[in-house]
Protein backbone atom coordinates (compact mmCIF):
# COMPACT_ATOMS: atom_id res chain seq x y z
CA UNK A 1 0.00 0.00 0.00
CA UNK A 2 2.80 2.28 0.90
CA UNK A 3 4.59 1.62 -2.51
CA UNK A 4 1.44 2.44 -4.25
CA UNK A 5 0.60 5.86 -2.40
CA UNK A 6 4.45 6.88 -2.44
CA UNK A 7 5.32 5.68 -5.70
CA UNK A 8 3.11 4.25 -7.65
CA UNK A 9 0.24 7.06 -7.84
CA UNK A 10 2.49 10.02 -8.27
CA UNK A 11 4.86 8.30 -11.40
CA UNK A 12 0.96 7.95 -12.74
CA UNK A 13 -0.48 10.90 -12.26
CA UNK A 14 3.13 12.10 -13.84
CA UNK A 15 1.99 9.82 -16.63
CA UNK A 16 -1.38 11.56 -17.20
CA UNK A 17 -0.83 15.20 -17.24
CA UNK A 18 1.98 14.73 -19.81
CA UNK A 19 -0.43 13.53 -21.80
CA UNK A 20 -2.69 16.39 -21.23
CA UNK A 21 0.12 18.69 -21.87
CA UNK A 22 1.55 16.69 -24.96
CA UNK A 23 -1.62 17.45 -26.58
CA UNK A 24 -1.75 21.32 -25.82
CA UNK A 25 1.53 21.60 -27.42
CA UNK A 26 0.12 19.64 -30.59
CA UNK A 27 1.84 16.42 -30.72
CA UNK A 28 0.33 12.97 -32.06
CA UNK A 29 0.56 9.46 -32.31
CA UNK A 30 3.18 8.02 -30.40
CA UNK A 31 4.89 11.31 -29.62
CA UNK A 32 2.00 11.38 -26.63
CA UNK A 33 3.17 7.90 -25.20
CA UNK A 34 6.83 8.97 -25.20
CA UNK A 35 6.54 12.02 -23.70
CA UNK A 36 4.31 10.52 -20.53
CA UNK A 37 6.70 8.15 -20.28
CA UNK A 38 9.29 10.61 -20.43
CA UNK A 39 7.72 12.33 -17.34
CA UNK A 40 6.80 9.21 -15.47
CA UNK A 41 10.68 8.39 -15.61
CA UNK A 42 11.85 11.67 -14.66
CA UNK A 43 9.26 11.53 -11.89
CA UNK A 44 10.49 7.63 -10.56
CA UNK A 45 14.13 8.67 -11.08
CA UNK A 46 13.15 11.86 -8.41
CA UNK A 47 11.46 9.71 -6.28
CA UNK A 48 13.61 6.69 -5.89
CA UNK A 49 17.26 9.09 -5.46
CA UNK A 50 15.59 10.76 -2.25
CA UNK A 51 17.38 8.38 0.32
CA UNK A 52 20.39 8.51 -1.94
CA UNK A 53 20.40 12.65 -1.96
CA UNK A 54 18.32 14.69 0.85
CA UNK A 55 17.91 17.44 -1.38
CA UNK A 56 15.09 18.11 -3.30
CA UNK A 57 17.32 20.50 -5.75
CA UNK A 58 20.18 17.72 -6.42
CA UNK A 59 16.49 15.13 -6.88
CA UNK A 60 15.52 17.55 -9.66
CA UNK A 61 19.27 17.72 -11.10
CA UNK A 62 19.37 13.69 -11.21
CA UNK A 63 15.29 14.12 -13.00
CA UNK A 64 16.70 16.23 -15.38
CA UNK A 65 19.51 14.28 -16.52
CA UNK A 66 17.19 11.16 -17.19
CA UNK A 67 14.64 13.21 -18.61
CA UNK A 68 17.04 14.47 -21.23
CA UNK A 69 19.47 11.34 -21.74
CA UNK A 70 15.56 9.79 -22.86
CA UNK A 71 14.31 12.41 -25.11
CA UNK A 72 18.02 12.41 -26.91
CA UNK A 73 17.47 8.58 -27.67
CA UNK A 74 14.24 8.60 -28.53
CA UNK A 75 14.72 11.90 -31.01
CA UNK A 76 17.46 9.46 -32.63
CA UNK A 77 15.62 6.90 -32.89
CA UNK A 78 12.62 8.10 -34.31
CA UNK A 79 14.47 10.93 -36.47
CA UNK A 80 12.59 13.97 -34.82
CA UNK A 81 13.97 17.28 -32.87
CA UNK A 82 14.61 16.58 -29.15
CA UNK A 83 12.74 19.37 -28.28
CA UNK A 84 9.47 17.90 -28.61
CA UNK A 85 10.01 15.15 -26.17
CA UNK A 86 12.07 17.21 -23.84
CA UNK A 87 9.61 19.86 -23.41
CA UNK A 88 6.88 18.15 -22.07
CA UNK A 89 8.15 15.58 -20.30
CA UNK A 90 9.94 18.09 -18.02
CA UNK A 91 7.12 19.54 -17.09
CA UNK A 92 6.72 17.57 -13.55
CA UNK A 93 10.06 18.56 -12.39
CA UNK A 94 8.75 22.82 -13.48
CA UNK A 95 8.46 24.14 -10.06
CA UNK A 96 5.00 25.46 -10.11
CA UNK A 97 4.39 25.48 -6.38
CA UNK A 98 7.53 26.80 -5.68
CA UNK A 99 6.12 29.93 -7.48
CA UNK A 100 2.95 30.19 -6.15
CA UNK A 101 3.94 29.89 -2.48
CA UNK A 102 6.93 32.66 -3.14
CA UNK A 103 3.69 34.96 -4.46
CA UNK A 104 1.83 34.21 -1.28
CA UNK A 105 4.53 34.83 1.17
CA UNK A 106 4.81 38.05 -0.82
CA UNK A 107 1.29 38.49 -0.50
CA UNK A 108 1.10 38.08 3.53
CA UNK A 109 4.28 40.25 3.74
CA UNK A 110 6.22 37.40 5.34
CA UNK A 111 9.82 39.02 3.60
CA UNK A 112 11.72 35.97 5.23
CA UNK A 113 9.90 32.99 3.72
CA UNK A 114 9.41 34.62 0.65
CA UNK A 115 13.18 35.48 -0.03
CA UNK A 116 13.62 31.94 1.05
CA UNK A 117 11.12 30.05 -1.40
CA UNK A 118 11.89 32.64 -4.09
CA UNK A 119 15.77 31.42 -3.69
CA UNK A 120 14.75 28.03 -3.76
CA UNK A 121 12.65 28.05 -6.72
CA UNK A 122 15.66 29.76 -8.81
CA UNK A 123 17.55 27.06 -7.43
CA UNK A 124 15.24 24.75 -8.53
CA UNK A 125 14.91 26.33 -11.79
CA UNK A 126 18.39 26.01 -12.18
CA UNK A 127 18.88 22.87 -11.72
CA UNK A 128 16.84 21.58 -14.66
CA UNK A 129 18.90 23.96 -16.46
CA UNK A 130 21.87 22.62 -15.13
CA UNK A 131 20.71 18.87 -16.04
CA UNK A 132 19.45 19.25 -19.76
CA UNK A 133 22.48 21.53 -20.75
CA UNK A 134 25.13 18.84 -19.14
CA UNK A 135 23.32 16.12 -21.39
CA UNK A 136 22.68 18.24 -24.43
CA UNK A 137 26.63 19.37 -24.45
CA UNK A 138 27.61 15.87 -23.81
CA UNK A 139 26.17 14.85 -26.48
CA UNK A 140 27.16 17.70 -29.12
CA UNK A 141 30.30 16.64 -28.59
CA UNK A 142 30.25 13.36 -28.78
CA UNK A 143 28.50 14.37 -32.55
CA UNK A 144 31.59 16.25 -33.18
CA UNK A 145 34.00 13.42 -31.68
CA UNK A 146 32.12 10.79 -34.04
CA UNK A 147 32.78 13.68 -36.98
CA UNK A 148 36.54 13.83 -36.46
CA UNK A 149 37.62 10.33 -35.77
CA UNK A 150 35.30 8.27 -37.55
CA UNK A 151 36.73 5.86 -39.83
CA UNK A 152 34.36 6.01 -42.50
CA UNK A 153 34.97 9.83 -42.51
CA UNK A 154 31.31 10.31 -43.68
CA UNK A 155 29.70 13.24 -42.51
CA UNK A 156 26.31 12.79 -41.81
CA UNK A 157 23.53 15.72 -43.25
CA UNK B 1 19.70 27.58 -61.53
CA UNK B 2 16.93 30.10 -60.06
CA UNK B 3 18.59 31.76 -56.99
CA UNK B 4 15.66 34.08 -56.15
CA UNK B 5 13.59 30.64 -55.64
CA UNK B 6 16.19 28.73 -53.57
CA UNK B 7 16.86 31.78 -51.39
CA UNK B 8 12.95 31.89 -51.15
CA UNK B 9 12.60 28.60 -50.77
CA UNK B 10 15.92 28.14 -47.76
CA UNK B 11 14.10 31.83 -46.16
CA UNK B 12 10.20 30.25 -45.76
CA UNK B 13 11.60 27.03 -44.23
CA UNK B 14 13.78 28.61 -41.84
CA UNK B 15 10.55 31.01 -41.03
CA UNK B 16 8.34 27.98 -40.90
CA UNK B 17 11.39 26.06 -38.20
CA UNK B 18 11.48 29.31 -36.08
CA UNK B 19 7.68 29.89 -36.16
CA UNK B 20 6.86 26.07 -34.74
CA UNK B 21 9.54 26.99 -32.19
CA UNK B 22 12.86 24.92 -33.29
CA UNK B 23 15.97 26.21 -31.49
CA UNK B 24 17.95 28.87 -32.93
CA UNK B 25 20.99 26.58 -33.81
CA UNK B 26 18.62 24.09 -36.01
CA UNK B 27 17.26 26.32 -37.84
CA UNK B 28 20.21 28.27 -38.98
CA UNK B 29 22.05 24.62 -39.47
CA UNK B 30 19.10 23.79 -41.85
CA UNK B 31 19.30 26.64 -43.90
CA UNK B 32 22.60 25.97 -44.28
CA UNK B 33 22.44 22.49 -45.04
CA UNK B 34 19.81 22.91 -47.73
CA UNK B 35 21.73 25.47 -49.43
CA UNK B 36 24.88 23.75 -49.40
CA UNK B 37 22.30 20.50 -50.35
CA UNK B 38 21.90 22.89 -53.64
CA UNK B 39 25.66 23.97 -54.33
CA UNK B 40 25.80 26.86 -52.50
CA UNK B 41 29.63 27.00 -51.41
CA UNK B 42 29.16 30.30 -49.27
CA UNK B 43 26.16 30.49 -46.90
CA UNK B 44 25.22 32.94 -44.28
CA UNK B 45 22.16 32.22 -42.37
CA UNK B 46 21.52 34.58 -38.81
CA UNK B 47 18.74 34.07 -37.15
CA UNK B 48 17.53 35.59 -33.68
CA UNK B 49 14.07 34.75 -32.17
CA UNK B 50 12.16 37.52 -34.58
CA UNK B 51 14.11 37.62 -37.17
CA UNK B 52 16.02 35.69 -40.25
CA UNK B 53 18.32 36.33 -42.24
CA UNK B 54 19.55 34.35 -45.32
CA UNK B 55 22.53 35.58 -47.40
CA UNK B 56 24.26 33.71 -49.77
CA UNK B 57 26.50 34.46 -52.73
CA UNK B 58 26.00 32.47 -55.81
CA UNK B 59 28.78 30.52 -58.10
CA UNK B 60 28.23 33.56 -60.48
CA UNK B 61 29.53 36.02 -57.80
CA UNK B 62 26.05 37.62 -56.95
CA UNK B 63 25.51 38.20 -53.32
CA UNK B 64 21.91 37.77 -52.46
CA UNK B 65 19.88 38.42 -49.18
CA UNK B 66 16.16 37.74 -47.74
CA UNK B 67 15.30 39.51 -44.19
CA UNK B 68 11.99 37.55 -42.48
CA UNK B 69 10.28 39.59 -39.37
CA UNK B 70 8.92 36.92 -36.92
CA UNK B 71 6.39 37.66 -35.16
CA UNK B 72 5.54 35.98 -31.32
CA UNK B 73 4.73 32.77 -31.47
CA UNK B 74 4.16 29.66 -29.55
CA UNK B 75 5.21 26.03 -29.98
CA UNK B 76 3.72 23.67 -32.50
CA UNK B 77 5.75 20.15 -31.89
CA UNK B 78 3.98 18.36 -35.06
CA UNK B 79 4.49 21.26 -37.13
CA UNK B 80 7.96 21.17 -35.91
CA UNK B 81 8.68 17.48 -36.82
CA UNK B 82 7.26 18.10 -40.66
CA UNK B 83 9.54 21.04 -41.38
CA UNK B 84 12.35 18.79 -39.91
CA UNK B 85 11.78 16.06 -41.78
CA UNK B 86 11.03 18.21 -44.75
CA UNK B 87 14.54 19.40 -44.61
CA UNK B 88 16.04 16.35 -44.19
CA UNK B 89 14.63 15.09 -47.39
CA UNK B 90 15.23 17.94 -49.36
CA UNK B 91 18.88 17.69 -48.82
CA UNK B 92 18.50 13.69 -49.60
CA UNK B 93 17.11 14.52 -52.81
CA UNK B 94 17.53 17.91 -54.35
CA UNK B 95 14.51 18.01 -55.79
CA UNK B 96 13.58 20.53 -58.88
CA UNK B 97 12.90 23.91 -56.61
CA UNK B 98 9.09 24.26 -57.64
CA UNK B 99 8.88 20.22 -56.43
CA UNK B 100 10.43 22.39 -53.21
CA UNK B 101 8.12 24.84 -53.06
CA UNK B 102 5.10 22.79 -53.29
CA UNK B 103 6.22 20.39 -50.47
CA UNK B 104 6.56 23.18 -48.35
CA UNK B 105 3.30 24.47 -48.95
CA UNK B 106 1.65 21.17 -48.22
CA UNK B 107 2.63 21.10 -45.03
CA UNK B 108 1.03 24.69 -44.79
CA UNK B 109 -2.07 23.73 -46.06
CA UNK B 110 -1.99 20.22 -43.82
CA UNK B 111 -1.09 21.70 -40.77
CA UNK B 112 -2.80 18.91 -37.98
CA UNK B 113 -4.48 20.64 -35.36
CA UNK B 114 -6.53 18.94 -32.63
CA UNK B 115 -9.88 20.44 -32.41
CA UNK B 116 -10.55 22.93 -29.97
CA UNK B 117 -12.67 20.80 -27.13
CA UNK B 118 -10.24 18.11 -27.72
CA UNK B 119 -7.93 21.28 -26.74
CA UNK B 120 -9.75 22.03 -23.75
CA UNK B 121 -10.29 18.35 -22.73
CA UNK B 122 -6.60 18.25 -22.68
CA UNK B 123 -6.11 20.93 -20.40
CA UNK B 124 -8.70 19.43 -17.99
CA UNK B 125 -6.91 16.53 -17.64
CA UNK B 126 -3.42 18.08 -17.74
CA UNK B 127 -4.53 20.18 -14.80
CA UNK B 128 -6.81 17.68 -12.68
CA UNK B 129 -3.71 15.08 -13.09
CA UNK B 130 -0.90 18.09 -11.71
CA UNK B 131 -3.48 19.05 -8.59
CA UNK B 132 -3.63 15.25 -7.80
CA UNK B 133 0.11 14.80 -8.54
CA UNK B 134 0.91 17.51 -6.08
CA UNK B 135 -1.24 16.11 -3.44
CA UNK B 136 -5.08 16.74 -3.99
CA UNK B 137 -7.95 14.68 -3.45
CA UNK B 138 -10.32 13.73 -6.32
CA UNK B 139 -12.20 16.89 -5.97
CA UNK B 140 -9.72 19.08 -5.69
CA UNK B 141 -8.64 17.50 -8.84
CA UNK B 142 -12.02 17.90 -10.56
CA UNK B 143 -12.00 21.33 -9.36
CA UNK B 144 -8.18 22.28 -10.87
CA UNK B 145 -9.54 20.56 -14.25
CA UNK B 146 -11.88 23.07 -14.43
CA UNK B 147 -9.59 26.01 -13.51
CA UNK B 148 -7.37 24.37 -16.28
CA UNK B 149 -10.51 24.52 -18.47
CA UNK B 150 -10.81 28.74 -18.17
CA UNK B 151 -7.50 29.13 -18.49
CA UNK B 152 -7.35 27.39 -22.25
CA UNK B 153 -10.28 29.12 -22.86
CA UNK B 154 -8.83 32.46 -21.72
CA UNK B 155 -5.97 31.76 -23.73
CA UNK B 156 -7.79 30.90 -26.51
CA UNK B 157 -9.91 33.95 -26.39
CA UNK B 158 -7.11 36.44 -25.73
CA UNK B 159 -5.15 34.97 -28.34
CA UNK B 160 -8.12 35.85 -30.78
CA UNK B 161 -7.74 39.78 -29.37
CA UNK B 162 -4.03 39.74 -30.02
CA UNK B 163 -3.22 40.40 -26.62
CA UNK B 164 -0.01 40.01 -25.46
CA UNK B 165 2.01 37.06 -23.94
CA UNK B 166 2.59 38.47 -20.16
CA UNK B 167 -0.98 40.13 -20.51
CA UNK B 168 -2.71 37.31 -21.69
CA UNK B 169 -0.87 34.56 -18.51
CA UNK B 170 -1.86 37.19 -15.93
CA UNK B 171 -5.38 37.19 -16.84
CA UNK B 172 -5.33 33.36 -17.25
CA UNK B 173 -3.69 33.19 -13.73
CA UNK B 174 -5.71 35.57 -12.06
CA UNK B 175 -9.11 33.57 -14.11
CA UNK B 176 -8.55 30.22 -12.39
CA UNK B 177 -7.27 31.25 -8.79
CA UNK B 178 -11.19 33.15 -8.42
CA UNK B 179 -12.38 30.03 -9.80
CA UNK B 180 -10.27 27.46 -7.46
CA UNK B 181 -11.33 29.88 -4.42
CA UNK B 182 -14.86 30.67 -5.42
CA UNK B 183 -15.03 26.84 -5.95
CA UNK B 184 -13.31 26.30 -2.83
CA UNK B 185 -15.94 28.52 -0.75
CA UNK B 186 -19.14 26.60 -2.61
CA UNK B 187 -17.67 23.28 -0.53
CA UNK B 188 -16.38 21.58 -3.86
CA UNK B 189 -12.92 21.93 -3.43
CA UNK B 190 -10.80 21.48 -0.49
CA UNK B 191 -7.25 22.56 -0.93
CA UNK B 192 -7.52 25.94 -2.75
CA UNK B 193 -3.44 26.16 -2.86
CA UNK B 194 -3.44 22.85 -4.61
CA UNK B 195 -5.96 23.53 -6.90
CA UNK B 196 -4.35 26.48 -8.08
CA UNK B 197 -1.04 25.08 -8.34
CA UNK B 198 -2.60 22.33 -10.76
CA UNK B 199 -4.05 24.72 -12.63
CA UNK B 200 -1.25 27.20 -12.92
CA UNK B 201 1.14 24.37 -14.39
CA UNK B 202 -0.24 25.30 -17.42
CA UNK B 203 0.90 28.59 -17.96
CA UNK B 204 4.20 28.18 -15.32
CA UNK B 205 6.90 28.81 -18.41
CA UNK B 206 8.80 26.05 -18.28
CA UNK B 207 8.73 25.08 -21.53
CA UNK B 208 10.54 28.48 -22.82
CA UNK B 209 13.12 28.09 -20.02
CA UNK B 210 14.29 25.07 -21.30
CA UNK B 211 14.18 26.38 -24.86
CA UNK B 212 16.33 29.14 -23.39
CA UNK B 213 18.78 27.24 -22.34
CA UNK B 214 19.08 25.17 -24.77
CA UNK B 215 19.70 28.22 -26.82
CA UNK B 216 22.55 29.19 -24.66
CA UNK B 217 24.13 25.73 -24.82
CA UNK B 218 24.33 25.84 -28.61
CA UNK B 219 25.91 29.67 -28.03
CA UNK B 220 23.36 31.47 -28.85
CA UNK B 221 23.35 34.34 -26.27
CA UNK B 222 21.26 36.84 -28.16
CA UNK B 223 18.26 34.35 -28.17
CA UNK B 224 18.69 32.50 -24.92
CA UNK B 225 19.02 35.53 -23.03
CA UNK B 226 15.72 36.99 -24.56
CA UNK B 227 13.83 33.84 -23.36
CA UNK B 228 14.94 33.74 -20.20
CA UNK B 229 13.96 37.38 -20.21
CA UNK B 230 10.70 35.52 -21.26
CA UNK B 231 10.82 33.22 -19.08
CA UNK B 232 11.00 35.41 -16.03
CA UNK B 233 8.51 38.13 -17.11
CA UNK B 234 5.98 35.11 -17.53
CA UNK B 235 6.54 33.71 -14.33
CA UNK B 236 5.94 37.28 -12.82
CA UNK B 237 2.87 38.33 -14.62
CA UNK B 238 1.64 34.57 -13.60
CA UNK B 239 2.57 35.40 -9.82
CA UNK B 240 0.63 39.16 -10.27
CA UNK B 241 -2.28 37.67 -11.63
CA UNK B 242 -2.81 34.93 -9.48
CA UNK B 243 -1.67 37.62 -6.00
CA UNK B 244 -4.54 39.81 -7.52
CA UNK B 245 -7.08 37.04 -7.49
CA UNK B 246 -6.21 36.05 -3.69
CA UNK B 247 -6.48 39.73 -2.87
CA UNK B 248 -9.58 40.23 -4.62
CA UNK B 249 -11.60 36.79 -2.87
CA UNK B 250 -9.70 38.27 0.25
CA UNK B 251 -11.84 41.52 0.07
CA UNK B 252 -14.94 38.95 -1.13
CA UNK B 253 -15.47 36.92 0.85
CA UNK B 254 -12.65 36.89 3.97
CA UNK B 255 -10.86 33.71 2.68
Amino acid sequence: MELATKYLLPVLYAFVSCGGFAIIYNIHGPGILICSFGGALGWLTYLLSAPLLHSDIAQIFVAALVISAYAEIMARIRKCPVTGYLLVAIFPLVPGGGIYYTMEYALNGEIDQFLASFLHTLGLAGAIAVGVLLVSSAVRMWGAFRRHFSPLKEVRP
Amino acid sequence: MDYDALLNVSATLGYGLLESGAEIYRVEESIQRLLHAYGIQQANPFVIPNCIIVSFVTPAGTSMTQVRRMPSHGTDVDLLERYNDLCRRLCRETPALEEAERRLREIRENQRRYSFPALLLAYFIGSAAFCLFFGGSFQDALCSGLCGLSIGLALAAMTRLHANLFFKSMLGAALSAFLALGLTCLGIGQHSQLIIIGALMALVPGIIFTNAIRDVIAGDMVAGLSKIADALLTGVSVALGTGFALGLARLLWGV
